[in-house]
């Protein structure tokens, strides 16, 4: 070893230094805090008296804030706020709305159309004529269109050209040009009358209403501007909130009344409808109660024949109406009798093929607008029971269960929304009837099965009777128990899951999981089963706390093994998790289960192509199984078990860890029980020995040979012990050699473990043969020779490696393992004075390399905390002698020019240095310097 | 630049009656100043009649103009001769078409403008400049409603026809597959309305074994002019406004509701040389091949897969709130 | 009144499948206003756990925990205490009262909180106090299997801090008290 400075080497050279003697037990008697035993702590439960109060003062103070019993004056005021915000309130529902259409029906590639608007083809220049063959196929109805001339363009050209139509459309209103901005918006009106192009309805619905709103909005504000300012231009009064024809001039009327006259005069229904309905609000200023032009219009409606077309304009009237402060409703139900007479003409007569096809489609289209008016309808009724009855009694569903149910038919798409809609109240005293309405309406073009599904929402949501609950279900578990197809059973029963589970209904959990189980096995389980399959067993999974009873259910074995992929991935997940959130697993055929389950959720992982927190999860959660397996005193078992476990699970990196943890667990189990199983633990170790060199982590591995041999020792297994502290440095040696590449590495845990080895080191046996300091002499080359030793491990190193010669120089050492019945070397070597001078002349050389390093660093923050830490060990170690006394000055002067003389963690080490030294030493001349 | 000379009257509709007092200003922009030789504010109403045949059936031996008939021409000074600055000048004006006590010329009908007969009201300015000049002037028409003293004392109530239409009631031929698979179309239409209201209605399409593809409820006027001993009769179309597009359901009730377009409806009027009256009409288009091939045709025209019924409509000027 | 939970070495599940219900039942949310915990979690739905019974946790790394991103060691103030944490694997020889100082010294608090020996000690010394939790589930240690489950609350409170040993003797909870107050002033406040 060089030196540079040769003054400090002639003192160590010399160094004669005494380990400080120490009595552990002394010591701690000395310093020991007393503990008495505490009546009260505040972990304390309240009494039950105190919590009853606390429960009642909280009730009083509800009472209070009733709101219900707040003052008028407020009520109102907020009725009105909340009256305000109405509108603003709607049309963000109706852009969100508007949003949905177009997502839910996205444009199709190419349009045609038949007789399309000119407005359309006048500046779209790329639109060419079809040639019949090669557009047929987007043509959804090739008889009507064939004779005429087709003309085609894509759908990005007519949205964009309808785009540039509602600016050309601005324009013209803001140059005064209010004709033209009139007759381009009724151009757009009559582009709604071609329902060619089922799909691209909704996108064309959407973007000319767009420009009739606009239209509807300019016009509005030009009247309210000439009713609120004269004619030069000056302010006269702005109109409240809730105006009367009254408070409007006469040439404002004049203007609104000419508008309604133009639109009037438009010859075709269908626009001039549209149109009146996009300056309806205007009605406002020449009538006070609008609704009635709101009724004829509803009836005018029904002129309209195409489906499509009538529905969609019907769903802009509903959108219209909700601009004006209307409470009425009556023609939102006329709307939806009118659609529903519409669907009942088109929808009964069956056809096979392409027509029977085209109205699935067309009936998902009107969907949409059925669904909004039905919300509209339901939204501005106030829950009064009277006011639904009437609304019911208009849809032609009385109140009176004999001449109203059955009797007439209802079209199952319309039931479905008023279902939807319906207040709870409603639904819950009419339930019978409701399933009366939907075990009649069978209609082709939708599904009876979502409206068994929906009255399950609907009943689990109600809080009804139990006797209600219990002929509801028994009703739609027979009604469905018709049923042959997999997928209208699963929707259906997936919606009374909740319901049967909650009311312990096992007599229909039965039927359910039996019902399942007989349409699913042998079959080929399609996506949407699969996620129905999956909702139901997670709705059974989340009910029950013990997962043995569900494992007890007849059938759900084997509706499990039906499943595949990441629905089946989920429950197992979910079974998993269930099973390792109780605690340990003792009993053996759950074991075994739970095993198979992990294995075929371990087979779908594909290390390959999955992120990293995609297998996450099911990782953790066969971890969490094989870590909760406990079997009691078949020990043996269980390291069976662990052994399987290795097997079946080899590519998982993180198990090799909780398998090592685990047989280790087990063995100290074993101990507990006695000596007796002393083949056991061997095994146990055995078993973690092999297995620990598959980990991957070096750091990872070094710590668990650690555990290992701790666990050895604490079985008495010296030499198991042993070998496994040299496989952990051996590991250690090749650390940087296989590791560098995959993570950075992790000096601190690193070095914390090796300081926790010098730790263990204190009650291993010392063997002669092998040199007794054989171990921390390891470690010293490896603080020499690893290019991974950054400075402040080297330090913490020597320092540890000096705290545990000063140690194990004790006439007794501070602990043993628990009654292992190892003999320390405190025994084993006392009064040896050769093992003394081992320790010594090891203790003298780290020394010496701890003060050469020190004296390499160059000076900084950092290197100052280094120098007082060493300061702080030898002070320890050590007896404080001239010699000890001059290395420690040395390292305070290190500490005090990198840390300045203020520096707290300085002083403290002064101060205790000082308390070190013996009565009779002075403080030497250096210090003084300190000092000064 | 030249000088541009304005009407402007201060109703923005321009709608007056005969004994309200039209006000409003002349308004000249120009770039200099002009020396003029007085401005005049004149008003003419007359009733202009043409006669293009129709259905007199001889063509040539009465196409022509008639003679119109005056109902106001007067004049007032609203400035003497003197200059007007350059910039822009206002001059205000009031005038009242039928004074007091005046006697006219003829009775202040209603403004209309039809194919053979046309009631115009016009203003007219003059700034009158000398031999050398051209004088400069403006004209503007505005529209002149019936007095209140006009209007029918009586009351007037809305009287309604009802009709049915099958396959009987038609006076021209029909497919056979229509006339042999019947129809029955019935409702009610206005045949007395108010020009402030809608003609309003229903109609209910009850059977019909040939689907339907329209419904129109056409709006017709009746010109009558006396040419010498003979009264020319031309009937022409206002209007035509669908009720129903495509084959509509049977038993469903649809409203009719027709509003009046102005200029080209006045209320019906029976004077000495000419006639003004209207007439709806209800025509049921049935969905055929055949009418693909006559799509532009004139709507009145009988057709083979049309039926109509045809009913006259007496317009009557009603106070506003009356009816 | 501040209460400090002090609790670590629970090794879950590796040595204990979860903390006592004893102790669950009186750990409940919104008691306890900073939790410290020493270390050996070891996973990471024990530390959500924590974290439901009070925000304001404070970790230091144990050898075996799962997230690496624990500190070492780790200071805090609370009142007029600063406290220092630290798992104590890393002191040499383990839980000595000498090495503890050191590293009390070291990181400049008035009371060191260590775990690691699973075995619930207090100490004061010279520079201050020592306190170990013990370990909470009871799980072996490197020199024991006989270890009863412990964990600490400080109740701090001024200058004086009551130390609640909650310790499961025999299927019991042993409540025990320490008291002891902080002798000189707030020694920070000159810095």
């Amino acid at each position: 070893m060089e030196l540079k400075d040769r003054r400090l080497r002639s003192r160590t050279s010399g160094f004669r230094m005494e380990f400080r003697r120490r009595d552990y037990s002394a010591e701690e008697q000395g310093h020991v805090l007393r503990r008495s035993l505490s009546d009260h702590h505040p972990l304390l439960p309240p009494s039950p008296s105190f919590n009853n109060q606390v429960v009642d003062e909280k009730n009083g103070n509800n009472d209070f804030y009733d709101p219900l019993r707040g003052l008028n004056a407020e009520d109102s005021a907020s009725v009105e706020e909340k009256d305000n915000n109405n509108s603003q309130v709607s049309s963000k529902e109706w852009t969100s709305f508007k949003r949905f259409l177009m997502q839910k029906f996205p444009v199709s590639k190419m349009i045609s159309i038949a007789s399309m608007s000119d407005v359309i083809i006048k500046s779209s220049a790329s639109f060419r004529k079809s040639s019949e063959s090669s557009h047929l196929e987007e043509v959804d109805d090739p008889q009507r269109i064939s004779q005429e001339d087709v003309k085609v363009i894509t759908g990005h050209e007519y949205v964009s050209r309808l785009h540039e139509l509602k600016d050309e459309i601005n324009r013209a209103w803001h140059a005064e040009d209010r004709v033209t901005a009139l007759k381009l918006t009724i151009q757009v009106a009559k582009l709604l009358m071609d329902t060619s192009v089922l799909q691209f309805y909704p996108t064309l619905f959407v973007l000319a209403t767009d420009v009739l709103d606009m239209l509807g909005d300019m016009v509005w504000k030009r009247i309210q501007q000439k009713a609120e300012f004269s004619e030069d231009g000056t302010f006269l009064c702005s109109l409240p909130e809730d105006f009367k024809t009254s408070d409007i001039c006469s040439d404002a009327k004049e203007t609104c009344n000419n508008w309604f006259c133009k639109v009037g005069s438009i010859r075709e229904l269908l626009p001039r409808i549209y149109l009146e309905l996009a300056i309806f609000p205007c009605w406002r200023f020449l009538l006070d109660k609008p609704q009635d032009s709101l009724q004829r219009l509803v009836m005018m409606a029904r002129g309209v024949v195409d489906p499509l077309a009538s529905t969609y304009c019907r769903l802009y009237m509903a959108h219209c109406a909700r601009k004006l402060p209307l409470s009425d409703i009556g023609h939102l139900v006329t709307c939806v009798n009118d659609t529903k007479i519409l669907l009942m003409r088109h929808l009964s007569a069956r056809e096979d093929g392409h027509f029977s096809d085209k109205k699935r489609v067309l009936v998902s289209l009107m969907e949409p607008s059925i669904e909004y008016i039905m919300k509209c309808i339901f939204e501005n009724t106030s829950q009064s029971q009277r006011q639904v009855d009437s609304v019911l009694l208009e849809l032609g569903l009385g109140r009176n269960q004999e001449d109203l149910y059955g009797s007439s038919p209802c079209v199952s798409l319309v039931l479905h929304h008023l279902l939807k809609e319906l207040p709870t109240e409603v639904i819950k005293s009419n339930f019978v009837g409701i399933l009366h309405l939907i075990e009649c309406s069978q209609d082709h073009y939708f599904d009876q099965c979502l409206n068994y599904r929906l009255l399950g929402f609907r009943l689990s949501e109600s809080r009804s009777k139990l006797d209600i609950v219990y002929s509801v279900v028994d009703k739609v578990i027979q009604a469905v128990a018709q049923y042959d197809r997999l997928d209208q059973y699963l929707r259906v029963v997936d919606a009374y899951m909740d319901i049967v589970l909650q009311n312990q209904m096992d007599n229909h959990l039965k039927t359910i999981l039996e019902g399942i189980s007989k349409r699913a096995c042998h079959k080929e389980i399609h996506e949407d089963e699969l996620e129905s399959l999956e909702s139901i067993l997670m709705k059974l999974l989340s009910h029950f706390t013990d997962l043995n009873d569900v494992l007890a259910l007849d059938h759900f074995l084997e509706i499990l093994d039906v499943m595949f992929g990441n629905p089946r991935s989920n429950i197992n997940m979910h079974i998993l998790s269930m099973a390792t959130r109780t605690g340990y697993l003792h009993d053996l055929s759950t074991i075994q289960l739970l095993f198979e389950i992990s294995q075929s959720l371990h087979d779908v992982i594909d290390f390959g192509s999955m992120k990293d927190d995609e297998y996450q999860q099911p990782l953790r959660l066969i971890s969490r199984f094989v870590e909760m397996v406990d079997c009691g005193t078949e020990m043996e078992q269980h390291l069976m078990f662990l052994v399987e476990c290795r097997g079946a699970f080899g590519s998982i990196n993180e198990l090799k860890e909780t398998l090592v943890h685990s047989s280790n667990c087990l063995a100290i189990k074993a101990l507990k029980d006695g000596r007796k199983h002393l083949t056991f633990v061997k095994s146990c170790i055995a078993f973690s020995e092999v297995t620990i060199p598959s980990v991957l982590e070096h750091v990872v591995q070094f710590n668990l040979y650690i555990e290992t041999a701790e666990v050895a020792l604490l079985g008495g297994l010296v030499s198991h012990s042993d070998g496994l502290v040299v496989s952990a440095i051996s590991c250690l040696e090749c650390f940087d050699l296989t590791d560098g590449s995959r993570t950075s590495i992790d000096a601190g845990g690193m070095l914390s473990s090796i300081q926790k080895l010098c730790s263990l080191l204190v009650m291993f046996p010392g063997n002669p043969d092998e040199g007794i300091t054989r171990f921390p002499n390891s470690i010293l080359s490896l603080i020499n020779s690893k290019s991974w030793m950054t400075p402040r491990m080297k330090i913490r190193l020597f320092c540890g490696i000096i705290l545990l010669l000063a140690t194990l120089s004790q006439n007794k050492l501070p602990y043993y393992p628990y009654r292992a019945e190892i003999t320390g070397n405190d025994l084993l070597f006392f009064g040896d004075p050769s093992y003394m001078h081992e320790i010594a002349a090891l203790s003298e050389c780290v020394l010496q390399n701890l003060i050469s390093f020190i004296e390499q660093e160059p000076p900084k923050a950092a290197h100052g905390t280094m120098a007082l830490e060493a300061c702080n060990c030898i002070a320890s170690a050590f007896v404080v002698c001239q010699d000890t006394l001059e290395v420690c000055w040395k390292l305070i002067e290190i500490g005090r020019l990198c840390l300045g003389a203020d520096d707290r963690y300085l002083q403290s080490t002064i101060k205790y240095l000082k308390e070190q030294l013996p009565s009779s030493e002075k403080v030497p001349s250096c210090s003084n310097l300190i000092f000064a | 630049m030249s000088t541009k000379i304005v009407l402007k009257f201060f109703r923005s509709n321009r709608i007056y009656r005969p004994s309200e007092p039209v006000e409003g200003k002349i308004v000249v922009n120009s770039p200099s100043s002009i020396s003029h030789h007085g401005i005049r504010l004149s008003v003419t109403g007359s009733v202009s009649l043409q006669v293009r045949g129709g259905s007199a059936g001889v063509i040539e031996s009465f196409y022509g103009v008639v003679k119109p008939i005056t109902i106001v021409n007067k004049s007032i000074e609203v400035k003497p001769p003197g200059k007007i600055g350059s910039g822009t000048t206002e001059l205000p004006f009031t005038m009242v078409l039928k004074q007091i006590g005046e006697k006219s010329l003829g009775r202040f009908y209603e403004t209309f403008h039809g194919t053979d007969v046309s009631i115009q009201y016009l203003f007219t300015v003059d700034i009158a400049r000398g031999y050398l000049y051209k004088s400069l002037s403006a004209t503007t028409e505005v529209i002149v409603e019936s007095d209140k003293a006009d209007v029918l004392e009586r009351p007037v109530s809305p009287e309604m026809a009802i009709f049915c239409i099958t396959q009987d009631t038609q006076r021209h031929p029909l497919l056979p597959e229509i006339k042999s698979g019947g129809f029955r179309v019935t409702g009610r239409i206005s045949t007395l309305c108010s020009l402030l209201d809608p003609i309003s209605g229903e109609l209910t399409v009850e059977t019909s074994a040939v689907p339907i593809s329209s419904i129109d409820i056409h709006l017709l006027r009746v010109e009558s002019v006396l040419v010498g001993e003979k009264i020319v009769t031309e009937t022409s179309l206002i209007q035509t406004t669908q009720i129903a597009d495509g084959d509509v359901c049977r038993n469903l009730t649809l409203p009719i509701y027709v509003i009046l377009p102005r200029l080209l409806t006045c209320p019906s009027v029976f004077a000495g040389p000419f006639s003004i009256e209207f007439k709806v009409s209800i025509v049921i288009s049935f969905q055929s091949e055949l009418s693909k091939l006559h799509k532009k045709s004139d709507p009145r025209t009988p057709r083979l897969w049309l039926a109509m019924e045809t009913l006259p409509l007496e317009l009557v000027r009603t106070r506003r709130g009356d009816l | 009144m501040v209460l400090v939970l002090a609790l670590g070495d629970l090794h879950i599940p590796h040595r204990a499948p979860d903390l006592p219900a004893k102790f669950k039942s009186m750990l409940v949310p919104g008691k306890i206003q900073h939790i410290i915990c020493t270390g050996n979690l070891s996973i990471k739905e024990v530390h959500d756990y924590l974290r439901t019974l009070c925000p304001d946790l404070h970790i230091s790394r144990g050898e075996y925990d799962e997230d690496a991103r624990y500190p070492e060691t780790k200071t805090l103030t609370i009142g007029q205490f600063k406290l220092g944490l630290c798992h104590g694997h890393q002191v040499v020889p383990w839980g000595d009262l000498d090495s503890l100082a050191m590293l009390q010294r070291q990181l400049d608090v008035d009371i060191l909180v260590t775990g690691h020996t699973h075995q619930f000690t207090a100490y004061k010394h010279e520079g201050g106090v020592v306190i170990n939790p013990g370990s909470a589930t009871g799980a072996y240690s490197n020199i024991t299997y006989d270890v009863n489950p412990s964990f600490v609350l400080m109740d701090i409170d001024g200058l004086r801090v009551v130390v609640y040993v909650y310790e499961l003797i025999d299927g019991e909870v042993k409540v025990d008290k320490i008291d002891f107050k902080k002798t000189t002033a707030p020694t920070h406040s000159a810095h």
